[in-house]
């Protein structure tokens, strides 16, 4: 199977978040405008500033963007078109995930600046919190499908969605990749009012349009994570398989965005409070409850 | 050569270079970096044994651990930047020779050991973890329990050894309190 | 003779030798920790490898990886509580101020 056509999803999608992030900050919605800002980008000046840590601050936005597209490697678009298949697939998109940490702890050390260092360590204190949310949820989906495959994730919920079935897990699980995503209201690492722009601070030119890129790309491969774990995947009637899912992922990327604009920042602490006193007992009983589910009613 | 043993040699050659630019590095946050990537070099060996779920899991503990490794530092350290190049080690000498001898040690054990046959038939992926699972919570279930008590019991009692103790305190602030009132309260005695 | 074998346990080989020459040779506790890593991560390929060249069918051998892990895991919790409550009491985590640790 050819890899240029999940590559061209994931160019199409990551494109399309981008008008819908623009859409959820600026409130016009306007397919032109991420294009004209990516190349105004490429064709500023790139900056570097005095004492970087040269190597972490090239690398940085390139991990950023090889972890978002290993996470949309084991995302399914239909059966078939995916990258790979992986029999641990559910656990590889959450050990891609995880760079998305070091690459901005290493984009954030990288230029020497308090911003950016502070943004970095700040999403450390975050992923404490969000960690367990993302990986528990995912558990117990992965119970009802006897299986960590993404594929047989999908097809586990031909009878009733995720959704339905574990509403519990899916609200954790969005928090959980809206923290990872650092969209509004958790974009502690790069937050505009605060932190002058955090972990992009110090980034300018091509440098800072890869990051861009990446972090769209990590909002698509969430938003298609969500997609496949608790709402079907490619499951529907009438449109072709891809179609419902290129639908449900965009649907889920814009309920992502949207969220920042009524919803105000959380403090990385008080976040983390809430994770670990709330949301672990919650998942901790998202998985018994399932576990009981499956059980008795064997759908 | 084979295209496993290519890729075998490629990560552990890539594991060994980080675990050398570990101690090599002044920067603290680098050295605790080029370990995650050693790190995770490993765990590109297991998924070349084909012992996937083991190695994404080991992909993935680590960026965590190794990330948690990197914070501790720099609050550690006077200069986790290591612009000052301070020293940081000490029985230079012995070090490399003990480092020496138990490389050549096991490295003369894996080439001179008559290890039997190659096993040829390995279950697939999904099967492994399959596997894995009955084993975990089967026959050693009762040492996976202890696993998962021992990390309690550590959390637990790392989190009770770094809290900070409250007596500390109270020895500062209460003659700061007591000091100014004395004078006031002994015209009442 | 397995080739892949013996090239994996010498690459292990290689890091049991530079992580022991790191504890060994750091006087900064979480750099000694880090030593102690690549030892276990050294082990850690050993057992993956005699599973895979050996003994697939036994799934005691991967368990065994997974209790490795939870060896490091703890090793990193403990390590980290022992060096906050050094430095709040010290002021640093260099081991050659520690002599009041000697037996």
């Amino acid at each position: 199977m050819s890899i240029a056509a999940p590559l061209a999803a994931v160019l199409i999608g990551a494109y399309l978040v981008a008008v819908l992030e623009r859409w959820s900050v600026h409130g016009r919605f306007s397919l032109s405008a991420p294009a004209i800002s990516a190349l105004a980008l490429l064709g500023r000046e790139s900056i570097t500033t005095r004492k970087a840590d040269a190597l972490f601050f090239e690398a940085g936005p390139v991990l950023l963007l090889v972890a978002g597209l290993l996470a949309v490697a084991v995302i399914p678009l239909a059966p078939g078109l995916i990258v790979t298949d992986l029999a641990s697939g559910a656990l590889f998109l959450n050990a891609a995930l995880a760079y998305v940490l070091v690459a901005l702890i290493m984009a954030g050390w990288g230029p020497d600046g308090a911003y950016g260092m502070i943004g970095g360590w700040r999403f450390l204190g975050q992923f404490l919190g969000y960690a367990m949310l993302i990986v528990m949820p995912i558990t117990a989906v992965a119970m009802r499908a006897e299986s960590l495959m993404t594929t047989q994730i999908v097809q586990s919920q031909a009878q009733l969605w995720n959704i339905v079935y574990q509403p519990l897990g899916f609200v954790l699980f969005i928090i959980a990749a809206v923290a990872l995503a650092f969209v509004p209201p958790l974009d502690l690492p790069v937050a505009g009012g605060d932190l002058a722009g955090g972990v992009e601070a110090e980034y300018t030119g091509a440098r800072l349009a890869i990051l861009r890129l990446a972090r769209m790309v990590i909002i698509l491969a969430l938003a298609g994570a969500t997609a496949t774990f608790y709402l079907g995947g490619w499951l529907g009637p009438v449109l072709p398989p891809w179609a419902w899912s290129a639908l449900k992922t965009l649907i889920v990327a814009a309920a992502m965005l949207s969220a920042g604009r009524f919803i105000p920042r959380i403090r990385e602490a008080r976040f983390l409070e809430l994770c670990w006193k709330l949301g672990i007992p919650l998942s901790l009983a998202n998985i018994f409850l399932v576990g009981v589910l499956v059980l008795v009613v064997p759908l | 050569m084979t295209v496993p043993l290519i890729f075998l040699t490629f990560f552990g050659a890539a594991a060994l270079w980080f675990a050398i630019v570990v101690f090599r590095t002044h920067s603290m946050v680098r050295s605790a970096l080029a370990l995650l990537f050693s790190q995770t070099a490993v765990g590109a060996m297991f998924l070349v044994m084909q012992a996937e779920f083991l190695g994404v899991l080991q992909i993935m503990m680590m960026a965590t651990e190794m990330s948690v490794m990197a914070i501790f530092m720099v609050m550690f350290m006077m200069d986790p930047g290591g612009l000052g190049e301070m020293e940081m080690t000490h029985q230079k000498k012995r070090s490399l020779w003990a480092g020496g001898i138990g490389f050549a040690a096991a490295l003369a054990l894996a080439w001179a050991g008559n290890w039997g046959p190659e096993a040829t038939v390995i279950p697939q992926a999904a099967r492994q973890t399959e596997l894995l699972g009955i084993e975990l919570l089967g026959r050693s279930m009762f040492i996976f329990e202890s696993a998962g008590l021992t990390i309690l019991t550590a959390m637990i009692a790392a989190t009770m050894v770094a809290i900070a103790p409250e007596k500390a305190k109270q020895p500062k602030t209460v003659p700061q309190k007591t000091a100014p009132q004395h004078k006031g309260h002994s015209h009442d005695h | 003779m397995i080739i892949e074998l013996s090239v994996a346990l010498s690459f292990a080989a290689g890091l049991f030798g530079v992580g022991l020459y790191g504890a060994l040779s750091q006087t900064n506790l979480v750099m000694i920790m880090m030593g102690v890593e690549l030892m276990l991560a050294a082990a850690l390929i050993n057992l993956v490898a005699f599973w895979r060249y050996l003994h697939p069918d036994a799934m005691s051998g991967q368990m065994f990886v997974l209790i490795v892990m939870t060896v490091m895991a703890v090793e990193m919790a403990v390590g980290f509580g022992v060096a906050i409550a050094r430095f709040r009491v010290r002021g640093s985590v260099e081991m050659e101020e520690a002599r009041e640790l000697k037996g």
